[in-house]
């Protein structure tokens, strides 16, 4: 049973102000309905006016994408009833979109773009006494209203959830090479995914947040229709929507009316031209893109193309992260083994991005350092990296906390010394051949180190010295 | 330095040189709107005690209306809709700010059909104003409360008022008023409510030539908040009036004279065509072969922008609110049920049928391609005249009894004469040219994009002789 | 485009009762009647337009060619009390109907 998966992603565009008004785009703090005006809420006799800004974000984006930009492109409303859409109508592009026939290449796997559109997200919707299907009004903030989204469609290309978490990983650090778009904002990536069984119908999953919670919507999605088909039923083509918290699709409405979306032109503003020359004047202003830094990084810091990859598609904040360390930290290759291997490993199971973490480069490198200067063992080093992605405290500090401070690979000798001196019966017990002596000899090493040193060496130094006895 | 006059003029003087107390006066204008409201029902709101102007402008103390889709912060504004009773913008439209900002203070707001959406202003969620020639008769739409004020105001009075398809031609030749329909994009719409974007436009209703080519001068102009507001620099259309006409040339499109409009119609506007002839300005025949089709073209454009611009309306943000039962399905068609009339519901129906999947090439698509063939009709037009002479209205101010009889399309039909200019975004002026059995008779000059200068220069001197 | 209809001039009370559907509008049976007939004489007219040869015509948007009219990204703030026009609020947001 073949997994098909197309999506529809809406990524918010980190320009200053919104997409038809002068209202600030960013609203952390300020309560609801504060950055509104008559334009974004529909006010009769306001009138919308596109953001250059915003355009020059999509056509930079499209370029990444590598699509075909349209000459000419038009705004249209796309009309339909719902209490957040302050119109009615949402302004949207329909038949001339900024642009199309695209693709992004993932694990060497093009993924193909049918079309790249800007267009206003509508606002938030607080369901008060329920959920979506059993509140019993909502309340609308309209903060959101109006910012620009740039709504990017794939083609049905994707085969497996895994497959559209990693496409979104590397669009969304695409996006955030080009500074069009913040991955911080509260929605700043939602998502629409058709799924389908091969030969059964699809499954549309409506406005799901962030791609942790794509993948798991989808993985869902999954194993649900996988069972209905092997019960020997159809499934049936519906909307569903995502419940973060239980981690499960629900029903939302069978679709027994369609929506008919009536399309115009948005006659409030005027054909979009875009020019050969703007296009080219945006080349040249654009930022290095994740693959030339892929590139870039192999060449300068002599680390694996995989190592590269990992750091550069998981999430832009984390190269950044890489290059800055790699400024203060000469060992390049043990950086990037130390970012992938722990601090990635760290940082997923925290279910948080790099820069949500209290990670910084200067208290990383210090790790780096007190490993090299036999300050901490490895093993020590791996435990501290949880606390300092937790609590932000500098290494050096954890270890001075801990008081696992001095503590050096070279007292471990008199460590051992001491526990082989202190446990006679258990040496003589291991010498007469009880294997199990040697484990409860290790474990008071650990003991007596705090479990600051690594078992594998305890073991090594401890056999050493019993040889030598 | 030609010497303009009019009661407008004057009384503008007057006040810039000190000569008007302005409390006492608008008192008085107050006072008499309340008499002409009892009577001829022009106003949706009549403002009880006016603000005082503050700057001492070309405009100064002068008494302005708005109609009521144009809005003024402070004052309700709801477009002849009973969906949007209630509603009080918190800004004013570039056009009022910036009569606002040259002196004189708003009477009230006129009566208007529901959004625009007629042409004898009795789809009027409101009051339906009457014509002050004969009440038994409509004073025409939508622009019908504007007309039927200025007509009878015998106080110094200008109207701002706003056109689609007709709605400022319709009124102003009904009541025997002067109405100047703009350039697409020579006002600035920011603040308009509505009907049907890419036609919309604010003009002005006056007594005379002068009045309207003085507020028109003050009222466009570049508006960086609408992006349909053109870019070109600031006209004073008052130095166009009063100047030589001769040799100026005039076309008669020969389609605007056929079947539907009313001989006797015809032959008072040929009689004003000959005057100006008489003038020294050269008359010949022209052709607009696609007028036949701009009843279609105009009417499906309409009802497809107005359908979505009527979407807004469910009583969530603004204006007629009831009881939030239901969920949103139920409540929004409530409401819709309860605060649109009878017309506002036909042009929703239409205009969500002929922008349906299935349906919007045929309708839609079609009909903006049909009005680039009339755009291009009176393009080929202008290549070799002026302005345009034609009948405004196909009948004199009809009789409300007449109205009841006809059909929706009836009441369509009466802008063939209208929807052409309007869905080509030219300017027009209608100006009484004579009467028929005691009713007014208007004669439309038109021009090319952006040439009102020459409208006024016909104007004013056709003002002078028709007398 | 796919999907095209070929009776599109004609409608009926099923598409009707789909339109008031799609434009949020509960009109009566009466109304419905009233309406249909309407709409039948209007339709007729519309219908003309086909007569119009378009053929490699580019629609007009505008009466007059606009184009490339923007701002740009600056912010600007309203000072304003955006829910004074509705009785429908609650905690500084708009109330409004459930979904479901
Ligand atoms: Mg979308
Ligand atoms: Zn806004």
């Amino acid at each position: 049973m073949n997994t098909i998966i197309g999506m529809e992603v809406h990524c918010q565009l980190a320009t200053k102000s919104k997409l038809f008004c002068g209202d600030s785009t960013t609203s952390k703090d300020a309560g609801p309905n504060i950055n509104v005006c008559p334009t974004c809420l529909g006010f009769p006799g306001s009138k919308p006016k596109v953001n250059k800004r915003a355009l020059d974000f999509g056509v930079m984006v499209a370029l990444a994408l590598n699509c075909k930009i349209n000459a000419n492109m038009f705004f249209s409303r796309k009309s339909y009833f719902y209490p957040d859409l302050s119109k009615n109508f949402q302004i949207t592009q329909y038949e001339i979109p900024l642009a199309v026939s695209g693709y992004l290449e993932i694990n060497n796997k093009k993924i193909r773009i049918r079309r790249v559109h800007i267009e206003e997200d509508p606002a938030k919707l607080n369901h008060v006494g329920g959920d979506i299907t059993s509140a019993k009004y909502v309340l609308a903030d309209y903060n959101r209203a109006g910012v620009p989204l740039l709504e990017i469609v794939t083609e049905p290309d994707f085969e497996s959830p895994k497959e559209v978490r990693e496409f979104l990983e590397k669009l969304s650090s695409i996006l955030e090479h080009l500074e069009v778009y913040d991955s911080s904002w509260d929605a700043a990536l939602r998502v629409d995914a058709n799924i389908s069984m091969e030969g059964s119908e699809r499954i549309e999953i409506k406005n799901i947040t962030g791609f942790r919670d794509t993948e798991r919507a989808l993985a869902h999605e999954v194993i649900r229709q996988r069972g209905i088909l092997r019960m020997g039923m159809k499934i049936q083509r519906e909307t569903r929507h995502f419940d973060a918290e239980r981690r499960v699709t629900k029903s939302l409405r069978k679709k027994e009316f369609e929506e008919d979306y009536g399309y115009i032109f948005e006659p409030d503003l005027t054909k979009i031209e875009i020019s050969k020359e703007w296009i080219e004047q945006l080349k040249k202003e654009m930022p290095e893109l994740p693959d030339h830094r892929a590139n870039r990084l192999v060449k300068e810091y002599g680390i694996d193309e995989y190592e590269a990859k990992v750091i550069i598609y998981t999430d832009k904040h984390l190269a950044d992260f890489f290059e800055h360390s790699c400024k203060i930290y000469k060992n390049y290759k043990e950086v990037a083994k130390w970012m992938i291997t722990y601090l990635l490993k760290s940082l997923n199971w925290h279910e948080i991005s790099i820069r949500e973490s209290k990670a910084r480069p200067e208290t990383f490198v210090e790790l780096l350092e007190m490993i090299d200067k036999n300050v901490i063992t490895e093993r020590l080093a791996k435990e501290i990296i949880k606390d300092y992605i937790d609590t932000g405290k500098s290494p050096k500090q954890i270890v001075k906390e801990k008081g696992l401070e001095g503590f050096k690979s070279i007292d471990l000798d008199d460590v051992i010394k001491r526990v082989i001196d202190e446990n006679t019966k258990a040496v003589s017990e291991y010498k007469s051949g009880r294997e199990k002596a040697l484990e409860y000899l290790i474990g008071k090493v650990l003991e007596k180190t705090k479990k600051a040193a690594d078992p594998k060496k305890i073991r090594e130094m401890i056999l050493k010295s019993l040889q030598m006895i | 330095m030609i010497f303009i006059d009019s009661l407008v003029f004057q009384h503008v003087r007057n006040a810039r040189e000190g000569n008007i107390d302005f409390d006492d006066f608008s008192q008085k204008v107050i006072e008499k709107s309340e008499k002409i409201q009892k009577k001829y029902l022009p106003f949706v709101t009549l403002v009880e005690k006016p603000v005082k102007p503050e700057k001492k402008g070309k405009l100064f103390y002068l008494p302005i209306s708005v109609k009521d889709c144009i809005c003024t912060e402070g004052i309700q504004s709801s477009a002849g809709s009973k969906i949007l009773k209630g509603y009080v913008p918190p800004f004013d439209a570039t056009s009022v700010r910036k009569v606002r900002d040259e002196g004189v203070f708003i009477l009230g707001k006129t009566n208007q059909d529901e959004f625009g959406f007629g042409t004898f202003s009795i789809n009027s969620g409101y009051d339906i104003p009457r014509n002050p020639l004969d009440p038994e008769r409509s004073a025409g739409g939508s622009s019908g409360g504007a007309a039927c004020l200025t007509a009878v105001a015998d106080f110094p009075h200008v109207a701002l008022a706003e056109s689609t398809g007709g709605s400022i031609s319709s009124p102003a030749a009904f009541t025997g008023t002067v109405g100047l329909t703009p350039t697409y994009g020579r006002v600035s719409r920011w603040g308009l409510i509505d009907y049907a974007n890419s036609m919309d436009k604010i003009g002005v209703i006056g007594k005379c030539v002068n009045d309207v080519a003085l507020i028109f001068s003050a009222i466009s102009g570049h508006d960086p908040l609408d992006s349909t507001s053109l870019d070109i620099p600031d006209e004073d259309f008052t130095k166009n009036l009063n100047q030589p006409i001769k040799g100026m040339k005039a076309g008669v499109p020969k389609e605007y004279f056929e079947e539907g409009v009313d001989e006797k119609i015809k032959k008072i506007v040929w009689q004003g065509i000959k005057k100006l002839e008489n003038l020294g300005v050269d008359i010949k025949e022209v052709s607009l072969p696609h007028t036949k089709y701009s009843v279609a073209s105009y009417y499906i454009i309409a009802v497809c922008e107005a359908s979505t611009n009527l979407s807004k309306y469910c009583g969530m943000r603004y204006g007629l609110h009831e009881p939030l039962d239901g969920n949103f399905d139920e409540y929004f068609s409530k409401v819709r049920e309860d605060g649109f009339g009878e017309e506002a519901k036909r042009r929703i129906i239409l205009g969500t049928y002929a922008r349906m999947a299935g349906y919007r090439n045929a309708y839609y698509l079609k009909a903006l391609k049909v009005r680039t063939k009339i755009i291009e009709d009176f393009k080929t037009a202008f290549k070799n005249v002026d302005v345009l002479l034609a009948p405004s209205m196909p009948v004199i101010a009809p009789k409300f009894k007449e109205i009841e009889k006809l059909e929706p399309i009836d009441h369509y039909m009466m802008d063939i004469l209208t929807l052409g200019p309007n869905l080509a975004g030219i300017p027009m002026l209608s100006v009484p040219c004579g009467a028929v059995n005691g009713m007014p008779v208007g004669m439309h000059i038109l021009a090319d994009h952006l040439k009102e200068k020459n409208i006024f220069k016909i104007a004013s001197s056709f003002e002078k002789v028709k007398k | 485009m796919t999907n095209e209809k070929s009776d599109y001039w004609k409608i009926d009370e099923k598409l009707i009762d789909h339109i008031s559907k799609v434009s949020r509008l509960s009109l009566t049976e009466k109304e419905k009647e009233k309406y249909l007939k309407q709409l039948a004489d209007i339709l007729k007219t519309f219908k003309e337009i086909d007569e119009v040869d378009t053929e490699n015509v580019e629609p007009s948007f505008h009466p007059l060619p606009l184009s490339n009219v923007w701002r740009e990204d600056e912010v600007k703030k309203w000072k304003w009390d955006p829910l004074k026009n509705t009785e429908h609020k609650e905690e500084k947001c708009f109330k409004g109907p459930r979904i479901v």
